[in-house]
């Protein structure tokens, strides 16, 4: 074991490390180039004076030192630099600016996942497993709350814990490390210590994977951070961070070319130690904090809720609504359904979705999303049925439900609700329509807003009785409102109608529907 | 009963007349007090003027030596009356422009000398000889700097002279020393030595440009003395005085010449004296009345602008302060912190923006400099002005662009897109990965960005210095 130092660069005072050509465990032959620094105006290769095996860097990629600063710890050739022993061997004196136990073992972090499309971060719902526990490959580590699901994430690499540096209930963003493998605890420090630098110590950066996510390893994303440790991030990114007070390194890859951080990523981020900027703006800083009034709670939003308030408000300020309103006799509908329900469970709701499933399958405009300003028809009608939970909504989907029979849509209608209440939301985003029923609590009639990139929904109001119109006199008889939200960008109202129309044939004639 | 106003501003410079056309466009009513012409130094004894009298100098220069690309042009001569005929027209012009927009923005302009009489009171005194006084809610300072002149020396504006006197010369002097080689004295070389004007030019510090590239100043250097412009660093002018056949000097180096005429550009004063500044508490230092970067000074409701506040002495960067001033005064909170590029109107020309080197390890900050000869690139060659090299400034540890430095033809212009960069702050890839059009002198802004990563394609590899690690 020795410890390598920086030697005089033609007088320069000082140089940046630029990249580390040997990594921790490497082998090395006398002469090979260890690491490249920069002075003011040159570029420079540091060789090894001998034969040896990297056991630890003490100069980080970025980091600027003078000449005789330490640069690297070079093990005796061959050495296995995880073993305990050579950590034993290894002169505490030789390594100053280190922790003295590290051995410069392998250190892979685990990472958050991206466990759908449009997950920026994920809370850190519950660890299943304690530091110093052996991981498996496939076991289930811990619990992700996203945007739209809580997931399970299981580990990709094995291992032993060593250290778990977001706890439960913390929020952080794709790709960020959240826990650390590795033999000794104190190589994982000196990881930590450095940044966390997704670490480029380690060979190959394990990503932890969401059981629902695409099988095999999840590709890694390009991180925002370089190997020099500056940052990626466009003009706009680093404006709005300012403004926000958030902090671009704690973003660890953003979703523009390269990683390079964009300002939705920015925006998408939590803010962190505000900067000086926003401190000074008085007014910035009052809107910032409003205080709780006596006696209320000030109360995190969920990432269901934030889900909620993000989508719904860019579907209310972005979809030109329009609402047809039509009632129908409810009448043959219940006798259908007590019929029914004598030889299969089944309840007054499945009858009006196979209802839905049937005109939806049957009007291709009813099939269309608006997605990035094209309309896209799909082939089957996938209904989404809006699954009402305490702490928000979600909303499974049924697939291909026009070929599914009234006994199966109910089967599979009950199966989707109960995994939504559990928090496993399944073919969330695939729907090409929805419905929403508040008729079991009594709602007379209302009016949904569209589950955008979908272009209607379907409020169903409660079957109740009423006074109705009966050749010329009047009778009391059952009704159902039913209320269809329609966007006007990829529907026009004579479809609209025809659909609504249509929906009332077939609620008035359910026989049709088996 | 006197006049009162939103905004009086003191100075019709291009801080001032920029910032009553802000404060008139934020729907505020906005005095002008001007004692002289519109404009101020920049448009009647500085920027404008150089300029107009450097084109002809330019234009004569390159017929001088239009044989180069092939041109014939003989017995070229200039009239040097028709050229300051033309430079005034140009004022004229360009005044008239002011007056016009003050119009447009209900500016109320009045001319004389503007004295502080107590908060909020401006006297004006009139050239007739009477005096009017206006209020104001608010007051910006732009009364801008005059040159500085050198104690004990000649006193005649005709043998001793500044950028004032020198800009409307009636007639050529046949040798000139100039005394400062920063931006003027180098502008006034390059503008004299096409014209047949035999030029010395004395600097007192080490380099020419001492506050830009020390690079740069080599390089100019070297072209000047390659033009018969004598140059001397590192030297003063001990004594100098009027004496038969001319002004005479002796230098620290011992060294005796003896000119027509002698201009002193050793920097500029605050022209800030006679505005009764402690009527209102005001106080300066070294005649410059600080300010904080909303441009306030310590006086609530009196904001100082330009050249008064001795920040940065330049056109552009008063307009920007102009701004800056009247939307704090009209009550929008807003900090300058813009980087201000400086252009020297040689030629070649140079454009600067951000740190030099020298500045960014003042600061302790460690960078790399990346650079490209401007001679390597096709336009350059193409148009027969290959001299200069641009230098980027980059932060080891971040990336982030530091600086941007251009010596070359156009440098003035090409300087832009590199300030529109720094000013957002983006890293040195964000340059190197823009695209600029082929063929133009700015390419090698993006050469040098790229050489500054060690990706320069244009240039042969950078040489490694390879060393071998010290084991302890």
């Amino acid at each position: 074991m020795q410890t390598l130092k920086l030697p005089d660069l033609k007088g320069a005072s000082q140089a940046t490390v630029r990249r580390w050509l040997k990594q921790p465990g490497a082998p090395v032959a006398k002469g090979d180039v260890l690491v490249e620094l920069e002075t003011e105006n040159t570029l420079a290769q540091v060789e090894s004076p001998a034969d040896g095996t990297v056991a630890e860097i003490l100069a980080p990629a970025g980091k600027t030192i003078a000449p005789g600063a330490p640069l690297v710890v070079l093990g005796a050739p061959g050495a296995a630099v995880s073993a305990p022993a050579a950590a034993a061997a290894a002169p505490k004196a030789a390594t100053p600016a280190a922790p003295a136990k590290a051995t410069g073992g392998p250190v892979i972090p685990i990472v958050m996942p991206k466990a759908g499309q449009s997950m920026e971060e994920g809370t850190l719902v519950k660890w299943n497993v304690q530091p110093g526990a052996r991981i498996k490959k496939g076991q289930v580590i811990f619990v992700v709350e996203t945007d739209k699901a809580t997931v399970d994430v299981e580990a990709v690499d094995e291992g032993r814990l060593a250290r778990i540096v977001v706890p439960q209930g913390e929020t952080v963003p794709v790709q960020a490390p959240v826990a650390y493998l590795a033999e000794n605890d104190a190589d994982a420090d000196a990881v930590i210590a450095q940044g966390g630098a997704v670490a480029a110590a380690a060979p190959a950066a394990a990503v932890a994977q969401a059981s629902s996510a695409a099988p095999s390893a999840a590709p890694v994303s390009a991180a925002a951070v370089t190997e020099t440790g500056r940052v990626k991030a466009s003009p706009a990114a680093r404006k709005l961070a300012q403004q926000r007070g958030v902090n671009l390194a704690s973003i660890s890859a953003g979703s523009g070319p390269g990683g390079r951080i964009l300002s939705g990523d920015v925006a998408a981020a939590k803010p962190g130690a505000a900067p000086a900027l926003a401190a000074a703006s008085g007014t910035r800083a009052a809107a910032g904090a409003a205080p709780a009034p006596a006696g209320g709670v000030r109360k995190k939003m969920s990432q269901m809720r934030k889900a909620i308030a993000r989508n719904l408000l860019f579907s209310k300020q972005n979809i030109p609504h329009f609402y047809l309103k039509l009632t129908v006799n409810a009448e043959p509908m219940f006798a259908f359904y007590k019929q029914e329900k004598t030889r299969y469970p089944c309840s007054v709701n499945d009858v009006v979705l196979a209802a839905v499933a049937r005109a939806v399958g049957e009007f291709p405009q009813f099939r269309c999303r608006m997605e990035n300003g094209e309309l896209i028809e799909y082939p089957t009608a996938n209904i989404g049925v809006a699954v009402g939970m305490d702490e928000g909504l979600s909303v499974p989907v049924i697939v291909a439900a026009e070929k599914l029979s009234l006994q199966q849509i109910g089967a599979e209608a009950k199966r989707l609700a109960e995994a939504a209440r559990k928090g496993k939301v399944e073919h969330m985003g695939e729907g090409v329509f929805t419905v929403t029923n508040l008729g079991m609590l009594g709602i007379e009639e209302f009016a949904a807003i569209i589950n955008p990139p979908e272009a209607a929904i379907l409020a169903i109001g409660a079957a109740h009785d009423t006074i109705v119109p009966k050749d010329g006199a009047a009778r009391v008889g059952k009704v159902m409102t039913m209320m269809l939200s329609v966007d006007h960008r990829v529907i026009d109202g004579m479809v609209g109608a025809k659909f609504l129309a249509r929906m009332k044939e077939l609620l008035e004639n359910p026989a049709q529907l088996v | 009963m006197s006049q009162h106003f939103d905004i009086a501003v003191i100075g019709s410079g291009p801080g001032g007349y920029v910032a009553a056309l802000k404060a008139g466009q934020l729907g505020a009513k906005a005095a002008v007090v001007e004692m002289s012409h519109l404009g101020g130094t920049c448009l009647n004894n500085g920027c404008i003027p150089s300029k107009a009298l450097l084109a002809s100098a330019e234009l004569l220069h390159h017929i001088q030596h239009a044989g180069d690309l092939g041109v014939q042009v003989t017995g070229a001569t200039f009239d040097w009356a028709k050229i300051q005929a033309r430079k005034d027209k140009v004022l004229t012009m360009l005044r008239g422009g002011i007056k016009a927009l003050f119009g447009g923005r209900k500016v109320t302009l009045f001319q004389g000398r503007a004295v502080l009489n107590g908060p909020g009171k401006i006297v004006v005194h009139k050239p007739d000889g009477s005096k009017e006084e206006i209020t104001a809610a608010k007051v910006i300072i732009a009364s801008g700097s005059v040159p500085s002149r050198i104690p004990g020396w000649p006193t005649d504006p005709n043998l001793v002279c500044t950028s004032d006197e020198s800009l409307h010369w009636k007639a050529l002097p046949k040798s000139v020393l100039i005394v400062g080689g920063g931006v003027i004295g180098c502008e006034f070389a390059c503008m004299l030595q096409p014209l047949g004007v035999q030029v010395t030019v004395v600097e007192m510090l080490p380099k020419l440009l001492p506050n830009l590239d020390s690079q740069i100043a080599d390089a100019l250097e070297k072209i000047f003395t390659k033009r018969g412009i004598k140059c001397f660093t590192n030297t003063k002018v001990n004594e100098l005085a009027a004496g038969p056949g001319g002004m005479k000097a002796v230098f620290s180096n011992g060294q005796n010449i003896t000119v027509e005429k002698v201009l002193v550009a050793t920097g500029r004063r605050p022209n800030t004296a006679d505005l009764a500044l402690d009527s209102v508490g005001l106080t300066t230092d070294r005649g410059f009345i600080r300010v904080n970067d909303r441009m306030e000074t310590p006086v609530q409701d009196y904001y100082c602008i330009g050249d008064a506040n001795g920040r940065c002495l330049l056109a552009h960067a008063a307009s920007a302060h102009g701004v800056c001033a009247v939307e704090n005064a009209l009550g929008h909170a807003r900090a300058f912190d813009a980087p201000i590029p400086n252009c020297v109107y040689t030629f070649p020309e140079i454009g600067t923006v951000g740190l030099t080197s020298v500045e960014a390890k003042a600061k302790g900050l460690p960078v790399f400099v990346g650079s490209y000869p401007i001679g390597f690139l096709g336009k350059a060659m193409a148009v027969g002005d290959t001299d200069g090299f641009v230098k980027v400034i980059r932060h080891r540890e971040t990336g982030e662009l530091l600086g941007v430095h251009i010596l070359g033809h156009n440098a003035t212009e090409c300087i832009a897109a590199a300030g529109a960069l720094l000013h957002q702050k983006v890293t040195v890839e964000v340059l190197a990965e823009t695209v600029f059009a082929h063929p133009t002198i700015s390419e090698a802004i993006k050469e040098s960005a790229e050489d500054a990563l060690h990706m320069a394609l244009h240039l042969p590899p950078r040489k490694l210095l390879r060393v071998v690690a010290e084991s302890a």
